[in-house]
């Protein structure tokens, strides 16, 4: 079923103001489709005895995808029209086969740089365990 | 105990002042074997099950950008070597997967990326990457090991820069329990 789309303006945006939660199951199936749509087959992300031989209870999603995940958070809330200009993301804790993801976020900060109107945004990805992954962006979006 | 796996993941193997050879050392130019494609896009939108038209939908991308572009989060997707290729060996074609330390195994740690400009169907990427840091032997819940830091720039078939990472992962290996 086709999502509304937002579309949100850099001048209707307030410091402070939550984004929108996204919530995804990771089922095995997510983290494979995972390895294989970013092609990085490192075992970590495939083969749950390697996993576990690195200290990970199962295998886990990589950077790239929860760096997808993070943009979507943003790109959900504040549009399609929205440029990415900068993404700074720390994993503290993995994100496993049969966890549940959780994108949430606040607007930090809104001003103009270089001719750009422009919107710093925190992003924390979380499990069922706890907060994972906190992520800050820069977004650039239309005035108005 | 955990389970025997079978295939240990390629690594360099070397000591901590061998990888501090490295630091600095200008990186290999290497040009992505993948060009940026739709099929791939939706692939990884339908990972991320992002519908974000930019990525979809010709007629709004076309207006919006001047044609469909690529998620940032594919970035180092386009640069990833193919399970087996008639004429080429398979490689790492990341630096940090080269640094010789004593550790087996690794994670990745975080990223800090500043975008310049989209890509778009079509273009193909060149990635130039070096060694920025080896940290001294360092012990973690994993285990012990080395913070490797790494920046990688990446270029447009016209030479225009797209994007610049800093990428930070740990080298280790699992410390016997005490």
């Amino acid at each position: 079923m086709a999502r509304e789309i937002s579309y949100r303006y850099w001048s209707d945006i307030n410091e402070g103001e939550a984004l929108s939660r996204v919530e995804m199951d990771v089922p095995f199936e997510r983290v494979i489709l995972d390895a294989a749509a970013t092609q990085d087959y490192f075992p970590g992300h495939h083969n749950p005895a390697y996993a576990k031989h690195q200290g990970q209870k199962n295998i886990y999603l990589n950077t790239m995808a929860i760096e997808g995940f993070i943009d979507r958070v943003a790109t959900d809330w504040a549009g399609p029209h929205t440029f990415i200009r900068k993404r700074q993301m720390q994993m503290r804790a993995s994100i496993y086969a049969g966890d549940t993801m959780i994108g949430e976020g606040k607007v930090e900060r809104r001003y103009e740089e270089d001719g750009r109107t422009l919107v710093d945004v925190s992003i924390t990805i979380s499990t069922q365990n706890g907060a994972c992954v906190p992520a800050n962006l820069t977004l650039e979006l239309p005035r108005s | 105990m955990t389970e025997q796996f079978t295939v240990p993941f390629p690594l360099q193997y070397g000591t901590y002042e061998d990888a501090l050879k490295m630091v600095g050392k200008p990186g290999n130019r290497v040009v992505a074997e993948f060009s940026v494609n739709w099929e791939m896009i939706k692939v990884f939108c339908a990972l991320e099950e992002d519908g974000n038209p930019s990525f979809w939908d010709e007629e709004y991308a076309q207006k919006q950008w001047g044609g469909i572009i690529a998620p940032p989060g594919l970035l180092l997707t386009w640069g990833m070597s193919l399970q087996w290729h008639p004429e080429k060996e398979r490689q790492h074609y990341f630096v940090a997967m080269k640094v010789p330390l004593p550790g087996d195994t690794l994670i990745n740690v975080g990223t800090s990326t500043e975008f310049h400009r989209h890509l778009f169907l079509g273009d193909r990427i060149a990635a130039e990457d070096r060694l920025l840091d080896v940290s001294e032997e360092k012990r973690t819940r994993l285990g012990v090991g080395h913070f490797l830091t790494t920046q990688a720039d990446f270029y447009n078939q016209k030479d225009e820069l797209i994007a610049v990472q800093t990428n930070q992962l740990f080298r280790y290996y699992v410390a016997e329990e005490g």
